[in-house]
């Protein structure tokens, strides 16, 4: 190990090769080695519990054609992007309602962060037993998983304005809604985008959560399906398919997460 | 002692102290967010359904152990959903310290393992849970589901930190020819505990979402099992007092994280 640590800086400058192909040539050379070593355990285990990777491209591909996999993707998508939506309207406004009220910060604060360490998860049969375990249950289970870091980064964000800008914008006799709209929103955008990211993590997880627990419908239901059939394959296709949704949501918070913090760089 | 307080307390009787004037604040807060679902819920819903009133009643019952026929038992659930979160995160901050310093350190590992680490880190891993179940017993899927929830926050915390190490400090440390263990664990390693414990109150959310979930889903003794039954069975106060132990759980492993981050690490303040 000792001897691998130095001799993978110091040549550094001998490589011809420029230095981006050749990183993002090991990354796919791990994935290809990943999928081969998948292919290989997936040959020499129990075709009902696990399933090599050319199996599960089957599946994927029979699925996708089939038009089972659009349509439960389209679903959750739907469930997803409407509890999102809801989770960063209602985490924005209260966060910054929050931060500009001294008292109802104070007094709501300890039952926030009580309510962020507690697992969404334990309350979805109380929830259930509210709104029942249609589409508008589900979203309501979604919103609160997501709303939390939303709403804790905008009070954050919000809390931490510049005392000068405020000062500088106050002595230019600036009314409170132009205030607000012209200091106080756009310096705490970054922070709320650092929320909607972890939020959008949280709230793929509600989704799946919900799936499981309320009506099984979308991508959740395809998991519960094919693995009480002991379908291996296609619950890895499902399962596969969830990631790289997933790793694409992220792509997209991050991006826009870099994106309101552009002017922030500098910081 | 009583003439003193009371010649004293003359100016003060405008002013409470600013400490005692929050603390009334939240208990306030508290009483009226309690009252508002006591009523909201006893006007809308049907009579099932918890309420404050009917939790606090079911409360001594249950902490005394007596649950409703045919639920499991709230402490043994209570121990085994304990036990798991705690040998989880166990596992999962020592992995992800070792993987995550490992990938913050050499580019290689860095490159051959990014791509998996984030795509785990970005997928629900309650997913897997149903497939687990094919490969293991319930007691070890539960075990993998959450030392994986607790592995992948703490790895990716601590590869940000070892990246983020000044060059500088390794640089003066080559010129006492520190070996590369001296580098990792005497230098990167102290310098991302920061990260580590900022990836632990990550993890600790989600090693709690992973203990109930796997449980519910294998129907494995347990808060989660223990949840789903006796909501099914209209013991929802029953329901609701485990919500209550996994809520007090959460808060206390993040405070004990946050006490952690003060006396270990007095040299970190939060730069936000």
């Amino acid at each position: 190990m000792s001897a691998i640590t130095p001799a993978a800086r110091e040549p550094k400058p001998k490589m011809s090769v420029p230095h981006g192909v050749q990183g993002s040539l090991v990354s796919i050379g791990s994935l290809i080695v990943g999928a081969g070593l998948w292919e290989l355990i997936g040959r020499h285990t129990q075709q009902s519990s696990f399933a090599p990777f050319s199996k599960t491209m089957g599946a994927l591909w029979g699925m996708t054609k089939s038009g089972e996999l659009p349509r439960a993707a389209e679903s959750s998508l739907e469930l997803f992007a409407v509890g999102l939506a809801i989770a960063i309207v209602l985490g924005f406004f209260l966060g910054l309602l929050l931060a500009r009220i001294r008292v109802l910060r104070t007094g709501l604060e300890p039952y926030i962060l009580m309510l962020y360490a507690t697992p969404m998860f334990a309350l979805i049969p109380y929830i259930l037993s509210l709104f029942g375990f249609e589409f508008r249950a589900k979203v309501i289970v979604v919103a609160m998983f997501g709303i939390w870091p939303i709403l804790i980064n905008t009070m954050e964000g919000a809390r931490s304005v510049n005392q000068d800008l405020l000062e500088v914008a106050r002595s230019y006799r600036s009314s409170e809604p132009k205030l607000w709209r012209h200091v106080i929103i756009p310096y705490t955008l970054p922070y709320t985008m650092t929320g909607v990211r972890q939020g959008i993590a949280r709230s793929l997880i509600g989704v799946i959560a919900s799936e499981f627990l309320l009506a099984a419908t979308g991508l959740g239901s395809l998991i519960l399906l094919y693995g009480n059939r002991f379908d291996a394959a296609h619950v890895l296709a499902a399962v596969l398919f969830i990631t790289l949704l997933a790793t694409l949501l992220m792509a997209i918070g991050r991006a826009i997460e870099n994106y309101f913090a552009r002017w922030k760089a500098g910081v | 002692m009583s003439a003193v307080p009371q010649t004293v307390a003359l100016p003060r009787a405008f002013t409470i102290a600013p400490r005692w004037q929050r603390t009334l604040i939240r208990v306030a807060t508290g009483v009226i967010l309690l009252v508002l679902w006591e009523v909201l819920i006893r006007w809308l819903a049907p009579a099932f359904v918890a309420r404050p009133v009917t939790i606090a009643r079911a409360l001594p019952h249950v902490l005394a152990g007596h649950t409703p026929p045919g639920s499991p038992p709230f402490w043994g659930s209570v121990e085994s959903t304990v036990a798991a979160c705690f040998e989880g995160l166990a596992i999962g901050t020592v992995a992800g310290v070792l993987v995550g310093l490992t990938m913050g350190r050499l580019r290689l590992a860095d490159r051959l393992l990014r791509f998996y680490i984030n795509a785990f880190f970005a997928m629900p891993i309650l997913a897997m849970v149903p497939l687990m179940q094919l490969w293991v017993a319930p007691s070890k899927a539960r075990l993998a589901i959450v030392s994986l929830g607790a592995f992948l926050p703490i790895c990716l915390n601590v590869y940000d930190g070892a990246r983020s190490l000044p060059a500088h400090y390794v640089e003066v440390a080559k010129t006492y020819h520190a070996r590369w263990w001296n580098v990792w664990f005497g230098i990167a390693l102290p310098a991302s505990l920061p990260y580590v414990l900022a990836g632990f109150r990550l993890a600790v959310g989600r090693v709690l979402v992973g203990a109930t979930v796997a449980e519910y889903v294998l129907s494995l003794k347990g808060l989660g099992y223990l949840i789903v039954y006796d909501s099914r069975s209209f013991h929802q106060d029953v329901m609701m007092v485990a919500v209550l132990v996994l809520a007090l759980l959460g808060v206390s492993i993040n405070v004990a994280a946050d006490v952690a981050t003060h006396r270990l690490l007095p040299w970190h303040r939060r730069s936000e």
